[in-house]
């Protein structure tokens, strides 16, 4: 075994560059993938199984009362509501539950994924709004 | 050759490690961090410091045949054949990405092992785009590279500690 290489065990002030580099990744792809898009104004929730959109729904048609959608993926199923706000999963048998503990989505560009059902659940707008942030 | 000639005793020590990194893997699925930060695929990565002292230990080779038989053991296991994808994808980037810091000896465990676990969260990314055929998803990589950042220092902190602890252990005899 003669690759045994001793690692630097204390924090060089180099770090910061590779700490930098993620930061920087992390806001491209902000500024890439919600800096363009439209928010808040006429709000629809497209629900995509795979690479196949299954359902659109405006929010605006939820103005009176819920919408209660359910859909099934790769053996699990998914209940969705949709209000004038935003749209939620209520409740899901996948074994993460991922997309019940992500919440409300409210905002263009925000989704719920659901990987075990393979089940993307995305806002589109029409107007410009800036990034948007889910979690600090 | 004498630099590919594996020994019972490094043989037995990659066993070791694997069952060690799928035990890690094990605990880890009990405590999800989902619960408190909820993103699809978001985890410790607690085997990652499995693969990080591999790295270091045995280097790059041993350290991809644990990683490998983490993988296929873990998706075996779990009986989860489509966690599979996941779990190479987003090994086999980080492992390049550490191979890669590692060869810069200003960098500190902290840096290889951050690197590492920013990659591991690209490479599982890429693994979600191929599987769920929807770009969608890369919505939540700033927020996972961000979770990363804490990760990854935790994966280095606690292999700096494994270090510190075998400093007077030598494996190689």
């Amino acid at each position: 075994m003669t690759s045994r290489q001793s690692p630097k065990l204390k924090p060089s002030p180099w770090d910061a560059i590779v700490v930098a580099a993620v930061i920087a990744l992390g806001v491209f792809v902000t500024v890439v993938f919600y800096g363009g898009k439209s928010a808040d104004h006429d709000l629809k929730c497209v629900v995509s199984a795979g690479s196949k959109t299954v359902d659109t729904i405006a929010l605006r048609d939820a103005a009176k009362a819920p919408i209660a959608r359910t859909y099934q993926g790769n053996g699990y199923t998914l209940h969705m509501t949709v209000t004038a706000d935003g749209v939620c999963v209520s409740e899901s048998d996948c074994p993460s539950q991922d997309c019940v503990h992500t919440g409300t989505i409210t905002r263009s560009g925000q989704s719920i994924v659901c990987l075990p059902a393979q089940i993307v659940i995305h806002l589109e707008g029409t107007a410009n709004s800036g990034p948007d942030v889910i979690v600090g | 050759m004498t630099g590919m000639k594996i020994t019972t005793k490094k043989l037995a020590l990659c066993a070791v490690l694997t069952a060690l990194a799928l035990g890690l893997s094990t605990l880890e699925n009990l405590f999800p961090i989902s619960l408190v930060v909820p993103l699809p695929g978001v985890k410790l990565g607690l085997a990652n410091i499995v693969t990080v002292f591999a790295l270091y230990e045995l280097g790059a080779p041993s350290a991809l045949v644990i990683l490998v038989a983490r993988c296929l053991l873990g998706s075996l296991f779990a009986g989860n054949a489509s966690a599979l994808i996941f779990s190479l994808l987003g090994g086999f980037t980080a492992m390049l990405v550490m191979i890669a810091l590692k060869q810069l000896p200003v960098l500190s465990i902290y840096g290889v092992s951050i690197g590492g676990a920013a990659a591991h969260n690209i490479g599982q990314m890429g693994a979600a785009i191929i599987t769920l055929g929807n770009t969608m998803v890369l919505g939540y990589l700033p927020f996972l590279l961000a979770v990363s950042l804490f990760t990854g220092a935790l994966t280095g902190f606690v292999s700096g500690l494994l270090f510190r602890a075998m400093k007077n252990i030598n494996l190689s005899h």
